[in-house]
């Protein structure tokens, strides 16, 4: 066990850790090569400010905190805080980005550590709750958004019961491979699921820009589907 | 994905497209709709746009308390998230690297004739108001995918007859307007509007049409000479006393300011919108003017610079040109004459965008003493029911009155105001239907219309006289 344990910290960890940021590059070098270098001309007038403005609205969403959908956007809200800064600035975590990137961050400290972590695991359940519960969210929801859930539960509860073996009903290095493994696999997820929304959350804003249509794009398919000269 | 109910096939395309045109549903729908969208993909950019939105979809649902036809019909169809899904599912299964080996390892999704039939129903059920976008934590723009969709759809022979019989008629027909209004009728109702003008004001105005070289070609949604007339002559009004009688036209080419093929293909849109510019060209105009029309602003103001590039000309609405008018003091407004309680309804297309929001509220300030605002207002109205051409597709009547516009009619009642204001042709069809569904104690009217009751001109009758003519004439 304690050879996996060292496999999943070492050579495992680096190797997730690449797809993930490969993945989003992936995703992230067509958004800006299109945005900023295919039609930098033609979007000139594009409302720049107002793109960032709404985008930063959203991080203190006061206002978007509406009827109808105020719990799940709470626990949604105090979530996202969560997986941010309990995974960056936990201090078993600290040392990795240490030891991996050679980078010194600011902890949290082990007790606000561990409230953060058990709200988001709260917040988490309320999300799944909802998307079980409530029929308009039911009625979308495919198997990924239940398991990508779940997946983010995971390491998030396996990495507390690992550090609090009062609470820990399983042996301690099972429940540490599965946080080791968990978080691994979601690092493979991200790039390839709805996750991507970490690296691509503003891009989508730009939609307003995508829609700088071809001139002349209409008449082309046309031609290809019916035809030269033929009425579409 | 929910299934459509199905019987025999052709029950199924009775039942799913009694507004589409009948005898252009194609038997191969799939392969069909597939064909299209992957021609679709290659001539255009939406690829990118389906790429980020599959990335980032957290399917989180806050659109839905956004929407307002969900709000009222409380039909998972109506989520807009559940829409954009509809699309993106076929994209992710048939077009992308990771839909292809995931089709390799399950058969997990497949796209059938119900999901393109769910899919021709979904699209056309979203009025395009894009209020679900602000919504959106990521700011996905739903009603682009059901414009895409539409689009996709439309190439396989299935769009609305309503939109469909328009444009042609636009494009290729006599006219080359919506509402088949041949040149001698728009020079009679010209004709009819000065003298109306004249009598009203004492002042001739005669319109002018087909002069050269002006500043501005005015477009007006072309059903407005048809049903709108205190439009038009408010809009003859301020131009007339803001002393620019001389620097616009109407061109006799070209009348129509409506575009539908921003509701549901790109083909239309650009076409339409370079027949515009056409006869702006023509009269060698150097600005183009929209009257009061939502959509007709939005894809002439949106589109003309996309599809022209640097030939493209200024476009202005009415009711900017109205506002710059008033503040710099060239028009007057008596503030004595609308006594009513009063409100505004922001059109979608050009409040969403925040570029018409305050313009229309300065000039009603300026002269109502009784203004009120629906809440929510402005970039996060609440659609009128009737958008992304919904309001031109008589056959979903009742779908328009009890979903579409349920919310809207709740809003303006809330209001209790006796005076709607409504600058928009559409929004203005589909608010007078309501009114009178919902029974609800007001009037709906333009901008321009109450603007023509208060406006002084100078050497004419004053606003006052001319509401005492009024009462006089409706005794």
């Amino acid at each position: 066990m304690e050879q996996w344990i060292e496999f999943a910290k070492g050579p495992l960890f680096t190797l997730t850790f690449l797809i993930m940021v490969l993945g989003l590059l992936r995703l992230i070098i067509p958004q800006v090569y299109l945005l900023f270098i295919r039609k930098r001309d033609v979007l000139r007038d594009v409302k720049w400010s107002k793109i960032i403005k709404d985008t930063l609205s959203w991080i203190i969403p006061i206002k978007h905190f509406i009827s109808g959908t105020r719990l799940f956007s709470l626990a949604s809200y105090i979530m996202h805080i969560g997986v941010i800064i309990v995974p960056i600035c936990i201090i078993d975590h600290i040392v990795l980005w240490e030891k991996f990137f050679n980078i010194n961050l600011p902890s949290i400290g082990q007790g606000l550590a561990d409230y953060l972590t058990l709200i988001t695991i709260a917040c988490l359940l309320i999300l799944l709750g909802c998307r079980t519960f409530k029929k308009h969210q039911r009625a979308m929801s495919g198997f990924m958004d239940y398991f990508l859930l779940i997946m983010v539960i995971l390491p998030f509860a396996s990495g507390y019961l690992a550090s609090h073996p009062n609470y820990n009903p399983f042996p301690w290095d099972v429940m540490m491979l599965t946080h080791l493994l968990s978080a691994e696999l979601l690092f493979v997820l991200i790039p390839f699921s709805k996750l991507a929304h970490i690296i691509l959350f503003n891009f989508d804003r730009t939609s307003g820009v995508h829609w700088q249509l071809r001139p002349g794009a209409g008449d082309k398919i046309a031609e290809a589907l019916f035809g030269k000269g033929v009425k579409i | 994905m929910a299934k459509t109910a199905t019987s025999t096939e052709s029950s199924v395309k009775e039942n799913i497209y009694p507004y589409y045109l009948p005898g252009k549903i194609p038997d191969n729908l799939v392969e069909r709709f597939l064909e299209a969208f992957a021609t679709v993909l290659q001539f255009t950019d939406y690829r990118q746009l389906l790429d980020t939105y599959c990335a980032t979809s957290a399917k989180c649902n806050r659109c839905s308390v956004a929407c307002p036809v969900y709000l009222a019909s409380g039909d998972p169809r109506d989520i807009p998230c559940y829409r954009t899904n509809l699309l993106l599912e076929v994209y992710k299964r048939y077009f992308t690297i990771s839909g292809w080996f995931k089709s390799r390892l399950s058969s997990r999704f497949d796209l059938t004739e119900e999901i393109v039939n769910e899919m021709a129903v979904a699209f056309y059920r979203c009025t395009a108001c894009r209020r679900c976008t602000m919504e959106c934590p990521l700011g996905i723009e739903h009603s682009l995918l059901t414009r895409l969709g539409r689009y996709i759809l439309s190439l396989i022979g299935i769009s609305s007859k309503a939109l469909q019989v328009s444009v042609d008629e636009q494009l290729e027909g006599e006219t080359h307007n919506t509402s088949k209004i041949p040149k001698v009728a728009l020079l009679d109702t010209l004709e009819f509007l000065t003298e109306e003008l004249e009598e009203s004001f004492g002042i001739k105005m005669e319109y002018p049409v087909d002069q050269y070289d002006r500043e501005f070609v005015f477009f007006a949604a072309v059903s407005d000479y048809l049903m709108e007339p205190e439009t038009l002559m408010g809009n003859a009004a301020v131009i007339y006393a803001a002393g620019d009688w001389d620097k616009w036209t109407i061109g006799t080419g070209n009348y129509d300011g409506i575009n539908y093929g921003l509701f549901y293909s790109d083909w239309y849109l650009e076409n339409i919108v370079k027949q515009l510019v056409s006869e702006v060209d023509r009269l060698r105009g150097k600005k183009i003017l929209i009257g009061e029309c939502g959509h007709a602003s939005r894809s002439a103001h949106d589109f003309v610079p996309i599809f022209l590039k640097q030939d493209a000309y200024p476009v202005i609405n009415c009711m900017e040109y109205a506002l710059d008018c008033l503040e710099k003091g060239k028009i007057k407004l008596n503030s004595d004459i609308i006594t009513e309680r009063v409100t505004y309804h922001d059109p979608c297309n050009i409040a969403r965008s925040g570029w018409i929001v305050d313009q229309p509220r300065k000039i009603l300030k300026s002269f109502v003493k009784d203004f009120v605002e629906m809440e929510p207002h402005g970039i996060n109205n609440y659609c009128c029911g009737g958008g992304g051409g919904l309001v031109s597709i008589d056959e979903i009547h009742d779908f328009r009155m009890d979903i579409g516009g349920k919310v809207k009619a709740e809003q303006i009642r809330q209001t209790g105001a006796e005076i709607l204001i409504s600058p928009c042709a559409n929004c203005k069809k589909q608010l007078k239907e309501l009114v009178e569904h919902y029974e609800l104690p007001c009037k709906v009217m333009g901008l321009h219309d109450l603007i023509l009751k208060a406006i002084e001109i100078p050497g004419g009758k004053s606003p006052q006289e001319r509401k005492e003519e009024a009462a006089l004439y409706e005794m």
